[in-house]
């Protein structure tokens, strides 16, 4: 296999390189340096690439027009397209202009840098051989297939225990989206069908800035899809990265939770599965909950078996592990667990199984902050009472009891300023 | 590593000590030398720039750092880098230089870990 990397930072260059030497030492791997040189010419043997790996920005020169040109050549191979973190317009200018692949460097893995390679230099052969390059590339067939009126399906870019999601673009000005279509397991299940699409229906009438903007719903080539805005700053799990939050940084979000909690259970929704990953952040850092109601339809740690198995039992209230009627007060227990998180980087409880850490939250009292976080044990105690009679009620009661936690802390360094000046 | 312009300038006082620990897989140590010798060389052309006021040289290193930052472990290099492409792209001396000295200050104290 001969592979090029065209990137303007020789670090990066060296990085990709190992990473490939080290999946296929046999491997051929060249790289070209644009601070160097100009876009390859004519004579350029392109063609004798299995895969060219390119940058947006090259230094001197913008990579999308490397990429028109490499395109417009007959012996052009596939063409794995890099882009920074906030430039999700230009991966979908890229995959328009013919990018087979596109990777956000920030998020470049040994692992995705590796399955992109594999997934395009994949001979029909191999595609076959392999169930899960067969369900990836199944995976791209259908987003290839959608019709969804004035958007355009462009590229799987992760896969759920329930749905597919894939980069998309509205037609017209670019602007990226996400399309999230639903597996055909979920779809052979018409009450969850008819509940999943009643639920979008009425998401799509919340207006709070604190919860995903759902631009469409429907069905095509027989599958259901949502459209929805794209976040550029990930989710919760990649911000805590498996460490704590400054604590003034937790709170704030936690109060966005809280303000995006009350906007839903105002619609009488209920999230049902909130959890890191349905935690998203935009560009300019507001956090915006996603995923709504299908939790409640599907059971996810049956299903995925992606070491995600613990992914909704361990926010999950005493009364979700019962399987007793549930109202807004298992949302407010999740929130707590995730507030507990964000303060200490740990789990509220861990266990060897999902049974075992939803027996947790059945039985075992939850663990005290530590000492520098004891200010926050009185809210973090009322919001996980296993008792649910017993936990905040709603989120107004949680968003003023924040309140007088925080003037009550305003309150005592005011205090403690006159007390300094007197003395 | 070589603590090149050390500082121990304000700008990093929200950062505790685990903040400069960064954790590098153990088969990419060898890379990690000219790693390092490239951000320090990265530092200065960022001040020779700062001090030509060249604005797009700034925004191109800032992406560069952020691009590759993360690559190897090191995330506080691309929010630094972040912030740099942002203050060139706004003409923000101000905050070009609070990110500049905090480079400074993060590649002079940053501790490696191969695992």
């Amino acid at each position: 296999m001969r592979i090029l990397i065209i990137d303007d930072d020789v670090d990066l260059r060296n990085l990709l390189e190992r990473y490939i030497r080290q999946q296929w030492p046999e491997s051929q791997v060249d790289q070209y340096d644009p601070l160097d040189h100009d876009i390859p010419g004519a004579s350029f043997a392109l063609g004798s690439y299995d895969v060219v790996i390119l940058d947006y920005m090259l230094g001197r020169g913008d990579g999308l027009q490397w990429l028109q040109e490499f395109k417009r050549r007959a012996d052009c191979p596939p063409i794995l397209f890099l882009t920074g973190a906030g430039n999700e317009i230009i991966a979908v200018r890229a995959m328009k202009a013919g990018a087979d692949d596109y990777q956000r460097k920030q998020e470049l893995t040994r692992e995705r840098l590796i399955t992109s390679v594999r997934d395009l230099t994949a001979s029909t052969s191999e595609r076959t051989l392999s169930p899960e390059l067969a369900a990836r590339m199944e995976g791209q067939s259908l987003g290839a297939r959608m019709q969804i009126p004035g958007i355009k399906v462009l590229h799987l870019i992760g896969e759920g225990g329930m749905s597919r999601v894939y980069l998309a673009s509205r037609e017209g000005d670019d602007e990226p989206l996400v399309v999230k279509i639903l597996r055909s397991e979920v779809m052979s299940d018409r009450n969850a069908l008819a509940r999943f699409m009643e639920e979008y229906a009425l998401v799509e009438r919340i207006q709070s800035r604190h919860v995903a903007r759902i631009y469409t719903h429907g069905a095509s080539e027989g599958h259901a899809y949502l459209v929805m805005e794209f976040f550029e700053g990930g989710d919760l799990n990649k911000r805590l990265g498996g460490k704590a939050l400054p604590a003034e940084e937790a709170v704030r979000l936690f109060r966005d939770l809280m303000f995006a909690l009350g906007d839903i259970h105002e619609k009488g929704i209920l999230h049902r599965d909130l959890k890191p990953q349905n935690l998203m952040f935009r560009t300019d850092g507001s956090l915006a909950v996603v995923d709504f109601g299908i939790a409640k339809h599907i059971d996810a740690a049956d299903r995925t078996g992606h070491g995600e198995i613990l992914g909704t039992p361990r926010y999950m209230s005493p009364e979700q592990v019962q399987g007793r009627a549930l109202d807004l007060r298992t949302d407010i227990y999740s929130a707590g667990v995730l507030l507990f998180q964000m303060l200490t980087g740990r789990h509220l409880f861990d266990g060897a199984t999902a049974v075992e850490v939803a027996l947790h939250h059945l039985n075992t009292p939850p663990p005290a902050l530590p000492e520098p976080l004891a200010r926050y044990q009185r809210l973090l105690d009322k919001l996980v009472e296993k008792d649910r009679d017993a936990r905040f009620r709603n989120a107004d009661e949680v968003i003023g009891f924040l309140s007088r936690l925080y003037f009550q802390a305003a309150a005592a360094t005011a205090a403690d300023k006159t007390q300094k000046l007197l003395h | 590593m070589d603590g090149k312009g050390k500082t121990t300038a304000p700008y990093n006082r929200g950062m505790n000590d685990e903040a400069y620990k960064v954790t590098v897989a153990k088969d990419l140590e060898d890379l990690i030398p000219a790693f390092m010798r490239n951000r320090n060389k990265e530092l200065e052309t960022l001040k020779v720039a700062l001090a030509a006021a060249d604005f797009e040289q700034l925004r191109q290193l800032g992406h560069r750092m952020k691009g590759v930052g993360n690559s190897y472990g090191f995330a506080h290099v691309s929010v630094l880098g972040q912030g740099i492409e942002d203050g060139a792209r706004s003409g923000n001396r101000a905050s070009l230089e609070s990110h500049i000295a905090q480079y400074g200050d993060y590649l002079s104290k940053v501790q490696i870990a191969f695992e």
